[in-house]
């Protein structure tokens, strides 16, 4: 295993145990907020003790929002819809995908050109995935009724199904390619049948292909749901208060967190790292875990350069 | 099918799909009582309608900015010729670099860079985009030297060259991956092991053999490549507040509170319209470098 595999292996657990047991190791409740208060010290020095507290001071390891609500434990608790929500959609595109893409590539006629490159389908893939979700979303997005697991679940269906078509099609071309090979053709001339093919010669080569494009297509979930909260559209509904107009987000999912914090760019930017830290650190650990995989598969799989 | 006729069920089809999808506001709604969504299709016919009458009597060029009312057609020159000038600098440069930075990276041993190259291709644009804003800032903060401006404040003094950094490296790292990727490949067929054993040098093996090859996959990815560049205008003029195509339909899509669908799909169509001038600069560049490097 090269080391790349290992910290990508390593990282990634470690992002796994924070999303299931998260909470756990929260300093704070979710709900435990720093109040202002009117501090007089001895000799009639007094000062005001107000949110957001600074990273490392009186218990509170990052820092405290705004709001006075513990950045350490708003991660914990929203590393759950962050990491298993960003993989259950990528299994679920995958497996959909994957299904069709193989039929697809398996059953259907040859295409006589090689690759159309102005066809229609090519050009819906022009289409930024993450505007359509926008306009999808915009009208039920803001202070919704339904509770924050449902909103997530209803995102997740949208992007679930939006993520297919360019899955479908990669493991289209992958299969046609497999499809021409010799041991398909053995197999066939022996009897198997179609399934028959599809599940013990098809599925098997296409295994490390397909972990490969698990791990990328977290990644683009992931980025969509960052891209999605610079606009306000959080995963799990947003809230929206008014005079002043903020945005928060329900489930305190990273990509959200990231989102609300945009106002503190310039002061009090801890509330604004903090969440990109904690959100670029899974993605590298995905980022090396994915790059391990291939490069293992490289040495196992691949040709050579003749140069 | 033949091309032409593709074409032309394209473009309608397009404008179709703008007006569909500019609806989706209209007709998915919170529901009423805890449910999650309720479909309001009469809003979305309605606007839907709405937008071809107005088209006579010019309401379908009106909208409201706050509460003040402006006319489209007086509005757009400014905002199209912003994301023009990112459109297509994004699209020529990244994929010029790209293409020749990959050619580089296939053949040079130099495995750091290529990892740099690959990981900052993981990280989603907007990541990029605030890191490079808070390198900005913080050295601003430590030397008092503000190199480029970080975002635009006022429309007389806009971030240009911050932007325009961000709209070529980013397609030009994806392009770079990809064309390596297809190069490492190429280099692994027979006919490289031939032109080697005659003794062609590398570099006229690499431009004459192996680039030729490469070029058919960068045409059939130009696509995906300009989606890429799409979704990043999207996040580079909003994070740089900078007034384009994109920010037009954002900052107006409620206009006083209402949704407005007129905008919007005028919006649309001109992103439309960028669409396709970066997709044909795209096509003509390929076809320019086609006539240099195949015989």
């Amino acid at each position: 295993m090269g080391k790349t595999l290992i910290a990508g292996i390593i990282l990634s657990s470690l992002m796994l145990l924070i999303a299931v047991f998260g909470p756990l190791f929260a300093p704070h409740g979710p709900k435990d907020q720093v109040k202002i208060e009117y501090v007089v010290v001895e000799g009639g020095d007094s000062y005001v003790y107000a949110p957001p507290i600074s990273p490392g001071k009186d218990g509170y390891p990052l820092g405290t929002d705004k709001d006075g609500y513990d950045i350490l434990t708003k991660l914990l608790y929203g590393a759950r819809y962050t990491i298993l929500l960003s993989l259950g959609i990528a299994a679920a595109r995958l497996a959909a995908g994957g299904l069709i893409g193989m039929l697809l590539g398996y059953f259907g006629k040859p295409t006589s050109k090689k690759s159309s490159g102005s066809s229609v389908w090519s050009v819906l893939n022009g289409i930024p995935t993450f505007l359509i979700v926008w306009l999808v979303m915009l009208g039920i997005t803001m202070n919704p009724a339904a509770s924050p697991i449902a909103m997530s679940l209803l995102l997740a269906g949208v992007l679930t199904l939006l993520g297919i078509p360019s899955i479908a099609s990669t493991v289209r071309e992958k299969t046609i390619v497999l499809r021409e090979r010799q041991f398909v053709t053995a197999a066939e001339a022996l009897g198997a049948g179609r399934w028959k093919v599809i599940g013990s010669h098809l599925l098997p080569h296409l295994k490390e292909a397909f972990l490969i494009l698990l791990l990328q297509e977290v990644i683009l979930v992931l980025s969509l749901f960052g891209q999605l909260a610079l606009f306000h559209i959080f995963v799990g509904g947003t809230t929206e208060y008014f005079d002043p107009i903020e945005y928060h987000s329900r489930t305190n999912e990273w990509g959200g967190l990231i989102g609300q914090a945009r106002g503190s760019f310039y002061a009090n930017q801890w509330i604004f790292y903090s969440p990109l830290c904690a959100y670029v650190l899974l993605l590298i650990s995905l980022h090396l875990l994915s790059k391990g995989l291939e490069k293992r598969y490289n040495r196992m799989f691949s040709n050579f350069s003749h140069l | 099918m033949s091309k032409a006729k593709q074409w032309t069920l394209m473009i309608p089809g397009m404008a179709l799909l703008v007006l569909i999808l500019a609806a989706m506001p209209l007709v998915i709604k919170a529901g009423d009582g805890g449910s999650a969504i309720q479909l309001a299709w009469s809003q979305g016919a309605e606007a839907f309608k709405g937008y071809f009458a107005g088209i006579g009597d010019g309401a379908t060029f009106r909208f409201y900015m706050g509460s003040n009312q402006y006319l489209f057609w007086d509005r757009i020159g400014y905002y199209f010729k912003t994301s023009l000038l990112y459109v297509t600098s994004g699209a020529l440069l990244g994929t010029a670099i790209g293409i020749f930075a990959g050619l580089y990276f296939a053949i040079s041993k130099r495995g750091w860079i290529k990892s740099i190259i690959d990981f900052l291709g993981s990280l989603p644009d907007f990541v990029f985009i605030l890191l490079m804003q808070f390198g900005i800032v913080w050295m601003a903060s430590k030397t008092g030297v503000v190199l480029f401006e970080v975002a635009t404040l006022t429309s007389d003094d806009p971030a240009i060259a911050l932007p325009l950094i961000a709209m070529i490296v980013i397609p030009a790292n994806y392009m770079i991956r990809s064309v390596a990727m297809q190069m490492r490949l190429t280099l692994t067929e027979d006919y490289i092991r031939n032109a080697k054993a005659r003794g062609l040098s590398r570099t006229y093996i690499v431009f004459y053999h192996a680039l030729p090859n490469v070029l058919p996959f960068v045409k059939g990815d130009l696509h995906k490549l300009m989606g890429i560049i799409m979704g990043n205008l999207f996040i580079t003029e909003y994070l740089f507040n900078n007034k384009g195509v994109t920010m037009l339909i954002f900052t107006n899509a409620f206009g006083d509170a209402v949704y407005q669908y007129n905008v919007v799909v005028n919006g649309l169509l001109s992103f439309l319209v960028l669409y396709g001038i970066g997709y044909g600069l795209l096509r003509l560049f390929i076809f320019g470098l086609r006539k240099v490097f195949v015989r």
